[in-house]
């Protein structure tokens, strides 16, 4: 048998397109600019490499303590620590620009304004494939989950970003909302190319020596296999109420753990957390799904992408 | 830096709640420095995300290294049952080590508590590079001081337990003053009070070069994830990659904050 056809078309809507050669990609915040990783794995065997979220400004990010293990989960506190969009343009993507593997980047603004101005800025620049808005941060205070939950600012960021750049835009929804089906339909009206579902989910823990939060900025996001059915039920109710490709995020750790949000509609899948446990998480994943369609004579990945419907 | 399918050697607890585990991984004993560590991954599958940044303690010519490690929480008690003969996925070695000046000759080594795990590598180290060493070791009581049978020979070492068990009582901050003018250089590892008493002492005993091994919780160890930032008197720097070595007067004491003591605090 040829070996199967992992490819995916993420922005088939856009000019541009977003073509990735399979369907494993890494989770904006967990794989840093991409380089990082670039001594422990192969990087260029990425589908796509999604950076750490910009903002137009650096930010310094929350005091520590950032991070909190939880039963299969991690609780972070980051707080969008970045080095502006300015560096990025400049420091990193002259990198992206000799890489195979497409980067998108992860934008978050603290008002329609600033999402607008972030588009404008990457618009052009060589090494950047696509941009990933960012409405679902629950660890800053302005910008972020703010836009994520109503259905209408939602709709306003992706527009704002839209209107300023002819890059794919794929739209990272919250799983803080009443009904995420409702503002997927919305970022899809506004004209989002793909989604990308979900962020973390707002948690805290408290440690009992002090008697305080035990992260720095009180409440952070949790990741990891403890959120894996809340994100597969919502990648699931979603791609029942969208037409646009997904990447499925949260809590995805193995090949059985991407294939199962692949049959749940995703086109493609973002791995973070687990990628801390193993480094080489992603490529484990990649082989592992590989396995799979030749295991089950699959030739196309499109072939299984929304099988569970 | 690498991913390792590593195999445990042997594993004995020390002292109560102590425990020195030696696994074979040559790829990291054949690179790791004094103060560098290995991300250790802990528990089955993945019920425990995040991997324990633990010091390389020793490493030895036939590709062993060796850590020694608190159970302060459910990773360290799993490694804790870890036996001869058990896989171990280790990712190392990171990290930035200590640095001896090629002008140092004496040498200062301070262990606070757990903190001699780094110290006694960067003893063998500099023993061997012929620099003299006194490594002070502190703890609360006599049955937790590191066995005098387990450091390299040829060094001197001066014992502080806060019951006077063994060696001088009190605090291994309060014979600071004694031994540091002698000292070219000074390396320490310890809870965080005890660099912040030392970040207070009088300025002709700050201004020594010293040099500390930071503790935060780690993410990725690769400076991907950011969750392990500092403040520095240069700006933040990432304790994972940038560290976890400091030159002492480099870090902002009063904005550094001791990682959370979660279980660890039910066991006191």
């Amino acid at each position: 048998m040829k070996s199967p056809d992992l490819s995916v078309q993420l922005a088939p809507q856009n000019s541009r397109g977003l073509r990735l050669a399979n369907p494993v990609t890494t989770a904006s915040g967990t794989f840093g600019y991409g380089a990082e990783y670039a001594e422990v794995i192969d990087v260029q065997r990425l589908g796509a490499i999604i950076c750490k979220g910009i903002t137009l400004k650096p930010r310094h990010g929350n005091p520590q303590p950032r991070l909190v293990e939880t039963v299969g989960g991690v609780l972070n506190s980051i707080g969008m620590e970045n080095i502006g969009v300015d560096s990025l343009i400049r420091e990193k993507a002259p990198t992206w620009a000799g890489w195979s593997v497409p980067v998108i980047v992860n934008v978050l603004g603290q008002s329609t304004e600033e999402y607008a101005e972030l588009a404008r800025l990457l618009d052009g620049v060589t090494g950047v494939s696509g941009i990933e808005v960012n409405i679902s941060c629950p660890n800053v205070s302005a910008g972020g989950m703010e836009f994520g939950a109503s259905p209408e600012a939602a709709a306003e960021a992706t527009d704002a970003v839209k209107a300023n750049t002819t890059l794919p835009v794929i739209v990272k929804l919250s799983p803080n909302v009443t009904d995420i089906a409702e503002i997927a339909c919305a970022v899809v009206e506004a004209g989002a190319d793909a989604l990308s579902l979900i962020n973390t989910l707002k948690g805290m823990s408290i440690d009992l020596a002090s008697r305080r939060p035990a992260l720095g900025n009180t409440g952070g996001g949790l990741s990891g296999p403890a959120i894996k059915p809340i994100a597969l039920h919502m990648v699931y109710q979603v791609a029942q109420a969208v037409e646009v490709p997904i990447m499925g995020c949260g809590g995805i750790s193995t090949a059985s753990d991407a294939l199962e949000f692949i049959f749940a509609g995703a086109s493609a899948v973002q791995v973070g957390t687990a990628t801390f446990t193993n480094p080489r998480a992603t490529l484990d994943i990649l082989e592992g799904i590989k396995r799979f369609m030749e295991k089950e004579s699959v030739h196309q990945l499109s072939e299984i992408i929304g099988a569970a419907k | 830096m690498k991913q390792v399918n590593a195999t445990v050697v042997s594993n004995h607890e020390l002292w109560p709640g102590a425990y020195l585990l030696w696994a074979q991984a040559p790829e990291i004993a054949a690179l790791a420095r004094p103060g560098q560590y290995a991300m250790v991954r802990c528990g089955e599958g993945h019920d425990m995300p995040l991997r324990r940044p633990l010091s390389v303690h020793r490493t030895s010519l036939d590709g062993n290294v060796a850590f020694l490690f608190a159970v302060v929480g459910r990773g360290t008690e799993w490694l804790a049952q870890r036996k001869k003969g058990d896989p171990l996925d280790l990712f190392g070695p990171l990290g930035n080590g200590f640095d001896i000046y090629p002008s140092s000759r004496k040498l200062l080594l301070i262990a606070g508590g757990i903190g001699i795990a780094p110290l006694v590598a960067l003893a063998e180290q500099a023993v061997a590079t012929g620099c003299s060493v006194t490594l002070m070791i502190g703890d609360r009581t006599a049955t937790r001081i590191y066995p005098d049978r387990l450091l390299p020979s040829g060094i001197k070492t001066v014992v502080a337990t806060e019951d006077g068990s063994l060696g001088m009582k009190g605090m291994v901050t309060d014979l600071l003053p004694k031994f540091i003018p002698e000292a070219d250089q000074v390396f320490a590892c310890g809870p965080l009070r005890m660099y912040q008493r030392m970040a207070q002492m009088s300025s002709e005993l700050r201004d020594k070069p010293t040099q500390v091994l930071l503790e935060v919780v780690l993410g990725c160890g690769v400076g991907a994830c950011l969750g392990c930032t500092i403040e520095t008197r240069h700006g933040q720097s990432l304790v994972c990659k940038d560290g976890p070595v400091f030159e002492l007067s480099d870090i902002v004491w009063d904005k550094a904050v001791a990682p959370p003591a979660g279980r660890r605090y039910l066991r006191k």
